[in-house]
């Protein structure tokens, strides 16, 4: 896999909004859905489609409870692995309503691993 | 009653988010996050029992309600979606509890056995069609 201008853009962007979601969520208290609505209708408002969808894709992994990231570190590499599997699988099951959130799922449980084997 | 208030409520969401995204062409993000953000605010406030799990239900069906018109003709279709993804998040409650992306993941889960259904009726209607023609043939031959 190459790394161009456009997928790096993408990998930053992930990590920023999963981050932004897990403080929202967690630090300030506003709960998973909030933190994941506020997130979704600022990335709706001031990004293009595109980079909208990224954004609301990889907040569902900062949706995540304590026991699968339990810090800032960990939703910074939440968000980068939600970054990587976005880009390989951009053209999958495009159209299906959940897709985003199983993108996220899937990044969710490596993450979760990774903590996991980190202890 | 409580699985008929959740699947009543899922279909709320979820008809909502497809009706913003589509009728009113705002985009599928904006639709499902503006119906999430304010399933988060509105639920709890109205129904202190019962409006954190409502909150969430209505989530997941705006993850559902995301689903393209190719996919989704109609909405009697997102009805149908919707009404999958109640009895699904029902089930699968303490599935999974705390991952990130639960709730869409049961979201795509619920339109693949929708589209599923679907295209099986289809077939089914289609080898019913070919086998009435070659029938047909038969006593004209």
């Amino acid at each position: 896999m190459t790394m161009d201008k456009g997928k790096i853009k993408i990998l930053l962007l992930a990590i920023a909004s999963t981050s932004l979601t897990w403080i929202l969520n967690h630090h300030l208290g506003l709960g998973p859905i909030v933190a994941n609505g506020l997130i979704g209708v600022l990335a709706a408002i001031l990004m293009p489609g595109a980079l909208a969808g990224v954004a609301y894709t990889s907040s569902f992994v900062g949706m995540s409870s304590l026991a699968v990231l339990p810090s800032i570190m960990f939703a910074l590499i939440g968000g980068l692995i939600a970054g990587f599997v976005i880009i390989t699988t951009t053209e999958i099951y495009a159209g299906i309503g959940g897709k985003g959130g199983t993108t996220a799922a899937a990044a969710a449980l490596v993450t979760r691993a990774i903590s996991g084997l980190l202890g | 009653m409580n699985i008929l208030l959740i699947i009543l409520t899922a279909i709320a969401a979820g008809v909502t988010t497809y009706f913003i995204a589509n009728n009113l062409k705002k985009g599928a993000v904006l639709a499902s996050a503006s119906v999430t953000l304010a399933s988060g605010i509105i639920f709890p406030y109205f129904f202190p029992t019962m409006g954190s799990t409502l909150m969430v239900v209505a989530a997941c069906a705006s993850y559902g309600g995301m689903v393209s018109r190719r996919n989704a003709p109609s909405i009697i279709d997102m009805i149908m979606i919707s009404a999958i993804i109640g009895m699904l998040f029902s089930i699968t409650a303490t599935s999974y509890a705390g991952i990130g992306g639960r709730l869409g993941t049961i979201a795509a889960i619920s339109c693949f056995a929708w589209l599923g259904v679907k295209n099986s009726a289809k077939a089914a209607s289609r080898a019913r069609k070919s086998d009435f023609l070659s029938k047909s043939v038969g006593i004209w031959q």
